[in-house]
């Protein structure tokens, strides 16, 4: 079942044109990708997705609704990290997941913070404050937030670029039990072509906020006649 | 899993993410004692100078109620506290980088600002309190003296002090972080036109008719007929009121533009770089 339907999006700042003409679908449980170069407009778009910018042209449905029209009900069934936000500093881990668990609307929000507490191996952090935290367990906080809904559409924006090696790789394994298990589907940018080669059924290729190739990793690599998915990153970049 | 969250647009689930607002705030609050001295710092110092100056004039046997000005300290911090509150609570979103997380939550734009009136009306209540307690201590300054008026009084500033909070985060949204000396400095603006020390009678003409433009001058206006033993000026009350109800509504539409202009402009991505 397809749960996001993007059209003919289009995006100008002033002189540049961020997006252009891009389509898009997503359907449940499907984890897919977008790439390419630095102000490429991948974050435009997902940006669009959100409800954080309005398209110049398109339109956008999830989960059957108009974005725009049904702002609340499609935002509470839709989750977002990256790596350029943050959470309030002041705040200890604790504090931070049950005040968003509240702006979700859960039912239950002491439960479900336990739960991703307890999720994300979080226990040793929770009473501590957010400024005392290193990027990289910051990162796992922000991601927790991003899973207190059970979003049936996860967006994330280079959601693993603080971390280490070894709680990357973690984190990968847990995001794809996610969509496994939950259906959850994904949409991600990243610029570790291996991460979205193990992570994603589907990748967009973006250059200059246009998609100019899309496909699985495999598939991409048949057609550019590529080793792996780096070096169809750099094909296509490099025209 | 289908059943984590309240359906989205029913009561429960608004009453929800408002007091996820209000939570967020005072948790925050707790863990800032320098956010905690700073309710009481500024409402004391001025207590303390007007209190002198009070003094002064007592000594010097100048013939006007001087109740009036520890009075107007107290109601001029209700309105200063409730515009910098709500500003405040919003830019404290860009500061800490966390506008986005806000802004993609299902938490609506009225919703988050009930949410910040919510926890700023506890706030001023709070220094409210603890200011006319010090008055009464110091300065034998009772708040009775306003009668019935004050409540009435305290509510239409308050409402005022959040349509100049709204300008404050409005102005924000279109121009960018620097705007921020907006949110701060537009309750001066209305402190020499709203007659808080003196009345309005001593402006100049023309400032005079601006004057009357502004709720906070009926109210000032009010509180000194009533604290110098003349009934409620209903019809001052009913003035605040409506002006209250017009610069809010004003102001409302504002910071709907100015979230629209944000959101066309991708600003809301940009702040804190
Ligand atoms: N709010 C904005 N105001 C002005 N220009 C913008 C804004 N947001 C993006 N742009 C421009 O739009 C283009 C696309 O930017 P975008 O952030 O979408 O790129 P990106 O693919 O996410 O890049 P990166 O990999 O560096 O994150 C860039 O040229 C950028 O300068
Ligand atoms: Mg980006």
């Amino acid at each position: 079942m397809v749960i996001l339907e993007a059209e003919h999006l289009a995006k100008r700042f002033g002189p540049v044109t961020a997006v252009h003409d891009l389509s898009l679908t997503v359907a449940e449980g499907e984890v897919v990708a977008l790439l390419g170069l630095n102000g490429a407009g991948k974050s435009t778009t997902l940006h669009m997705l959100l409800g954080l910018i309005t398209p110049d042209a398109g339109s956008i449905r999830m989960f059957g609704m108009d974005l725009a029209r049904h702002r609340t009900e499609v935002l509470s069934k839709v989750n977002f990290a990256a790596s350029y936000v943050d959470l309030p500093g002041a705040l200890l881990v604790t504090e931070v997941l049950d005040a968003f668990a509240r702006l979700y609307g859960l039912r239950r929000p002491k439960a479900r913070v336990a739960e991703l507490i307890e999720l994300f191996e979080l226990e040793p952090l929770a009473r501590r404050p957010m400024m005392a935290l290193s990027s990289g367990q910051r990162t796992r906080v922000q991601l927790a937030k991003a899973l207190l809904n059970a979003p049936r559409l996860l967006v994330l924006d280079e959601p693993t670029a603080n971390l280490d090696p070894d709680a990357g790789d973690r984190i990968r394994g847990l995001l794809g039990d996610l969509a496994r298990t939950n259906g959850s589907a994904m949409l991600i940018t990243s610029h570790n072509m291996r991460e979205v080669e193990r992570m994603c059924d589907r990748i967009h290729f973006m250059s200059g906020g246009r998609i100019v190739a899309a496909g699985s990793a495999a598939e991409l690599a048949g057609a550019y006649g590529a080793a792996d998915l780096e070096e169809v990153f750099l094909k296509v970049a490099r025209g | 899993m289908t059943t984590i969250s309240l359906p989205p647009l029913s009561w429960a689930a608004r009453r929800t993410r408002i007091m996820g607002v209000v939570r967020r705030d005072f948790a925050a609050l707790r863990r800032s004692p320098i956010r905690m001295f700073e309710i009481l710092f500024w409402p004391t110092v001025e207590l303390l100078l007007w209190g002198f100056v009070t003094a002064f004039l007592q000594t010097q046997r100048v013939p006007f109620v001087v109740a009036f000005l520890l009075g107007g300290v107290l109601l001029w911090q209700v309105l200063q506290k409730a515009s910098n509150e709500i500003s405040i609570a919003f830019l404290e979103d860009i500061w800490s980088r966390n506008l986005l997380n806000v802004q993609v939550s299902p938490l609506s734009s009225v919703e988050y600002l009930v949410g910040l009136v919510v926890f700023s009306l506890g706030k001023v209540v709070f220094a409210v309190t603890v200011m006319s307690g010090l008055a009464f201590a110091l300065y034998g300054f009772g708040v009775g003296g306003f009668g019935v008026g004050l409540a009435p009084f305290m509510g239409l500033l308050l409402v005022l002090g959040w349509s100049l909070g709204l300008v404050g985060i409005a102005a924000v949204l279109r121009f960018g972080e620097n705007a921020q000396v907006i949110a701060w400095s537009l309750v001066f603006v209305v402190q020499p036109l709203a007659g808080i020390f003196y009345p309005i009678s001593v402006l100049p003409a023309p400032v005079q008719a601006l004057s009357w433009f502004l709720p906070a001058s009926h109210v000032f206006e009010g509180m000194r007929t009533v604290m110098s033993g003349g009934p409620l000026p209903w019809d001052r009350l009913l003035w605040a009121a409506g002006l209250d109800v017009v610069y809010l509504g004003l102001t409302l539409a504002l910071f709907a533009w100015a979230l629209r202009y944000a959101r066309a402009h991708g600003k809301l991505s940009r702040f804190g770089d």
